[in-house]
């Protein structure tokens, strides 16, 4: 039996979901925003009265926790030391009170061009360890392709001759993500140290708990990805935590339905309604990442897109034109409320089932209406109409631009997959209400799970873990290189991407088996090639070696009795470029 | 967060799967650490920066500019239609009014590409700004244009493409052309007699650096485009006037590349050639993105860069102001004709020959153009090849008098007529027609 627990920003959300898929047990608390641990212990104790605990054999945690912390400001001050080199001035990119750049400068290819200061490498530290600062961020340009000045950064922070180091905890730009992107490393890896301590208070609180209730099972952590991550992992990296909150719903769906096709997945809260896009067997992916407040980051992300349309938005009337959202009003009128809201307009029409009180939305409705001289009923059918066109106006927006998302080949270019959902799946409160009125909208099938209002935890409970990285090959220079385990190998002339390819592929199975015992069980890890490229390098016109680049990841999905998610489709996505020596 | 000052559309396609062969310098590699810097850099995330996916030109956008024989399919590939697809992407955005200014990072180049193509010259088979411009013109309007073509190789196919065009002004900064490939390119070539000093050179002797670049852009360059008074500005990118490129003998920096974009202000940039493409093209095309934004460019610097040792001589620098002077003269004031050719009847006639380096085909040509005061005047080229039979292209110009559309249609009466042409084309901008016959 599996777990699933997810700390939303009203509720907190926990299911057990037994071996055949059947949700066993729901719970369903009020989030405690000062203290999670309260939200999380409850909705667990709640659960726990269901099931027994001696039969759950995972667990897994969607936590807005360092989300909040980094919205709020509730950070740790972080010491972040960049060595950038020639390019965009690093100093656009200050992060934080404690920014130190150095000379020092290491170019595409990993090749030192100029070496790191020293000296005023030597003075941050003295300074931060006179303000008292206990954690830190190393980065440097183009270290996943040398991680050598980010290395030595980590060095000169935690041992320095001269002094008893004070520094609990450094995060390495190229430990992140083996992506290219020099600001958004030293801001992920900025907030992955700004958020470390509570993560880990946090999770030392969560480990007590869990096994205070007698639960033996591993505790992994949701990612916005629509993966897990094992909570030994996620310790170090706790910034792969931020914002899995749509990723807890998006699983939902897959798990509840057996989701295979392209298809767009709705979750219309009271807020908002967000908007995911499912194709070739996973959810969509950001190309680089996920961003956070003003800050474009490495985490990796589902692609989703979020309007301000739900059940508590409130209606307008603007010159005679009726508006919906984007401002929440709700609860609705007839739930209590003080204003008209989408959910009033869907209950006029009959259209919100049987929980409403239908008086008070009529009598709400007919006063904004009568204030502009509408009909009642025209006022609310304008609402839900200009509420579906505002949603597949975004579906279409949201899947036009996946679609015209660059390509670097002429064969994608010119045969390359489009997107073209034909499905959608509904999920959230208005969920049923929305359900046909969008069939006919989108002229697609609509579908709502069953169990939808507790989907977000079940995605939580029955999502597997992934993991993506990065291996760069230079046979002119003989290294192989993946950043984010730290493995550096000395190659031949003669290694090869499909040699590459099965490096990439074994040490990826490797990582999981050692930290999942899920996924140490199973032979038929669904690992991916997304990319696979292998460049002849020329110099005076003789081939001197090749550049390789591969990329491997374990796609998301659900883990179910058989059928469930996406296990079916091989080597979707796969970017590749014949040529080039293979 | 790092915020545009003008917004910049970037088409990057570095085809990753197409090349001449495999060591050639026009091959997979070549946009690879190009790629790797603008990523590093995050450029994309700049507020004001965004990257779009390139379009496929159609035939139509080919058969617009160019006579092709005997067709477009036969010598232009897919990765051809798509570098001037992306260039025309740039070009949407940019009249759109989707970003201020774009920038074309396509391969493969196509500046040598002239106006009737047999095969591949120079690396090139279409002429990518020249596809883009006439699209321009077919869906924006008949816009007055300068092409300033920074390229360390004479622009010598847009040079023949617009020879006549009195709306288009030419200018080429190249290495001078009795030392590198194609040899072409000297003062004197002022374009047609209809549009005598629409077509400006500037050949800049070897070693030439920032300093020479620039005194030509202030001293030629903005004056002429001041009264030129252009309605778009398109740079032809070229990056082999870097000091690190392996087939050409100059001494610009990627600094130098951004001040000169910076000072040119061009609508669109298109990238044209450029080999070495480790040591510079990574920072050159930083720099050209930076400075065509509007961000803060002077930190960008490539390895084993040396003001001082690439400084150039007092004898240079005399040698550059000299031509400089005299260009800018020509511009205002150009002889009554052109230097080569002779007037018969209503024509003025020239006699070419043109080789095709990068696949080997000898071309003849004898080029006749309308005298006309009122137009860019009607052209019939003759054309054959050591890969095609005697053929022929007419092109009714898009700004055509009646006179000289009247002349069009007669010449191509007159062609099938004779019979004794392969392949007869008309390019008719005026009427939108493009007709080929000879299947």
């Amino acid at each position: 039996m599996r777990l699933g627990i997810d700390v939303g920003g009203t509720h907190t959300d926990a299911v057990a979901v037994d071996r055949e898929g059947n949700v066993t047990a729901t719970a369903k608390v009020r989030t405690v925003h000062e203290d999670l641990l309260v939200s999380v212990r409850a909705a667990l104790e709640n659960v726990l009265m269901q099931v027994d605990a001696q039969d759950v054999a995972r667990l897994n945690l969607s936590t807005t926790l360092s989300t909040n912390a980094i919205v709020e400001g509730r950070t740790e001050d972080v010491g972040v030391f960049v060595s950038s080199g020639p390019g965009v001035d690093p100093e656009s990119f200050r992060i934080g009170r404690h920014y130190y750049t150095f000379e020092g400068s290491i170019d595409h290819r990993g090749e030192e061009v100029a070496a790191l200061d020293g000296d005023s490498l030597e003075s941050a530290v003295a300074l931060c360890r006179r303000e008292g600062v206990r954690v830190f961020a190393a980065v440097s340009k183009f270290s996943t392709r040398n991680p050598a000045h980010e290395n030595i950064m980590h060095e000169a922070i935690t041992s320095d001759g001269t002094w008893e180091s004070e520094a609990e905890f450094v995060t390495l730009g190229h430990r992140i993500s083996g992506m290219l992107n020099f600001p958004r490393r030293i801001s992920t890896a900025y907030y992955n140290a700004a958020v470390w301590r509570t993560f880990n208070a946090f999770a030392d609180a969560v480990e007590g708990s869990v096994r205070h209730y007698g639960i033996k099972a591993p505790v992994n952590i949701l990612k916005a990805d629509g993966g897990t991550m094992p909570l030994s992992l996620c310790r170090g990296l706790p910034v792969e935590s931020i914002l899995s909150g749509p990723s807890a719903s998006v699983m939902g769906i897959i798990a509840l339905c057996d989701v295979v096709e392209d298809c767009v997945i709705l979750d219309i809260g009271g807020t908002t309604t967000d908007i995911a896009v499912f194709a070739a067997g996973a959810p969509v992916i950001e190309p680089e990442g996920i961003s956070v407040g003003s800050y474009p980051t490495l985490v990796r992300a589902m692609k989703t897109r979020s309007i301000g349309i739900g059940g508590d938005s409130r209606l307008r009337v603007v010159r005679g034109d009726v508006r919906v959202g984007p401002e929440r009003v709700g609860p609705p009128l007839c739930m209590g409320g003080t204003e008209p809201t989408l959910m009033d307009a869907f209950n006029y029409l009959g259209l919100a089932g049987t929980l409403c009180d239908r008086e008070e939305s009529e009598r709400g409705i007919a006063k904004l209406a009568g204030l502009w001289d509408i009909f009642p009923e025209a006022l609310a059918r304008r609402a839900v109409d200009y509420a579906v066109a505002a949603i597949r106006k975004a579906v279409e927006e949201l899947v036009a631009e996946i679609n015209a998302r660059p390509v670097y080949t002429i064969m994608e270019l010119l045969e390359g997959r489009k997107v073209r959902p034909r499905k959608a799946y509904v999920m959230g409160g208005p969920a049923r209400a929305f359900q046909s009125l969008l069939a006919e909208s989108l002229g697609w099938e609509v579908e709502t799970p069953r169990h939808y209002e507790v989907a977000n935890a079940i995605g939580a409970a029955m999502t597997r873990t992934t993991q993506v990285l990065e291996l760069f090959a230079d046979t002119d220079k003989g290294v192989m290189f993946i950043p984010v385990l730290d493995i550096e190998k000395r190659i031949s002339s003669r290694y090869s991407l499909e040699e590459a390819e099965r490096d990439a592929r074994r040490n990826l199975i490797a990582l999981l088996k050692e930290n999942d015992p899920e996924a140490a069980r199973r032979d038929d890890l669904p690992v991916d090639i997304v990319e696979a490229q292998s460049f002849n390098m020329v110099g005076d016109f003789s081939t001197l070696g090749r550049n390789i680049r591969v990329k491997a990841q374990v796609r998301p999905g659900v883990n179910g009795p058989g059928r469930r998610g996406s296990n079916g489709k091989n080597g979707n996505g796969t970017v590749r470029n014949g040529k080039g020596g293979r | 967060m790092l915020t545009a000052r003008n917004s910049l559309g970037i088409v990057f396609f570095p085809a990753f799967d197409w090349a001449i062969s495999p060591t050639h310098p026009e091959r997979e590699e070549r946009l690879l650490y190009t790629q790797d810097q603008l990523r590093e850099e995050g450029v994309f995330d700049i507020e004001g920066i965004r990257e779009f996916k390139p379009e496929v030109a159609t035939r139509e956008d080919v058969e617009r500019v160019h006579f092709c024989i005997p067709s477009v399919e036969t010598v232009a590939t897919k990765s051809h239609l798509v570098s001037a697809g992306g260039a025309i992407r740039a070009a949407r955005a940019v009249m759109d009014g989707e970003v201020d200014r774009g920038f074309a990072l396509v391969r493969p180049p196509g500046h040598h590409a002239m106006k009737c193509v047999h095969g591949n010259r120079g690396f090139c088979n279409i002429n990518v700004e020249a596809v883009m411009l006439e699209y321009i013109r077919e869906h924006y309007g008949n816009k007055r244009v300068a092409i300033i073509d920074t390229d360390c190789h004479h622009g010598d196919g847009t040079q023949d493409v617009y020879w006549h065009d009195r709306n288009t002004l030419f200018i080429s900064l190249h290495q001078d052309g009795r030392t590198l490939y194609p040899g072409t390119g000297f003062p004197m070539d002022l374009g047609g007699p209809n549009a005598m000093g629409r077509n400006l050179n500037v050949p800049l002797p070897p070693n030439t650096s920032d300093e020479g670049f620039l005194h030509v852009i202030d001293n030629l360059v903005l004056p002429v485009l001041e009264d030129f008074k252009p309605d778009l500005i398109i740079n032809s990118a070229g990056q082999d006037n870097h000091f690190s490129d392996p087939i050409t003998n100059m001494n610009f920096s990627a600094r130098g590349y951004a001040m000169l974009n910076e000072r040119l202000s061009p609508h669109l940039a298109v990238l044209e050639g450029g080999y070495s493409i480790q040591g510079a093209l990574p920072y050159v095309n930083l720099g050209i993105v930076l400075a065509m934004a509007g961000v803060d460019y002077s930190g960008v610097r490539e390895p084993g860069f040396n003001p001082e040792k690439y400084r150039q001589s007092a004898k240079v620098t005399d040698y550059i102001k000299d031509v400089s002077d005299k260009v800018r003269d020509l511009y205002f004031n150009p002889p009554p004709c052109p230097k080569d050719g002779e007037v018969s009847g209503d024509y003025y006639v020239r006699m070419k020959d043109i080789y095709y380096d990068t696949d080997g085909i000898s071309e003849s040509q004898v080029e006749s153009v309308v005298i006309c005061g009122d137009c860019s005047g009607t052209v019939k080229l003759e054309t054959w090849s050591s890969v095609n039979p005697l053929s022929v292209g007419i092109e009714i110009p898009l700004d055509a008098c009646d006179r000289c559309a009247g002349i069009g249609q007669r010449l191509l009466e007159e062609a099938h007529l004779k019979g004794s042409y392969r392949y007869v084309q008309m390019i008719n901008r005026r009427d939108r027609e493009y007709v080929q016959y000879g299947f």
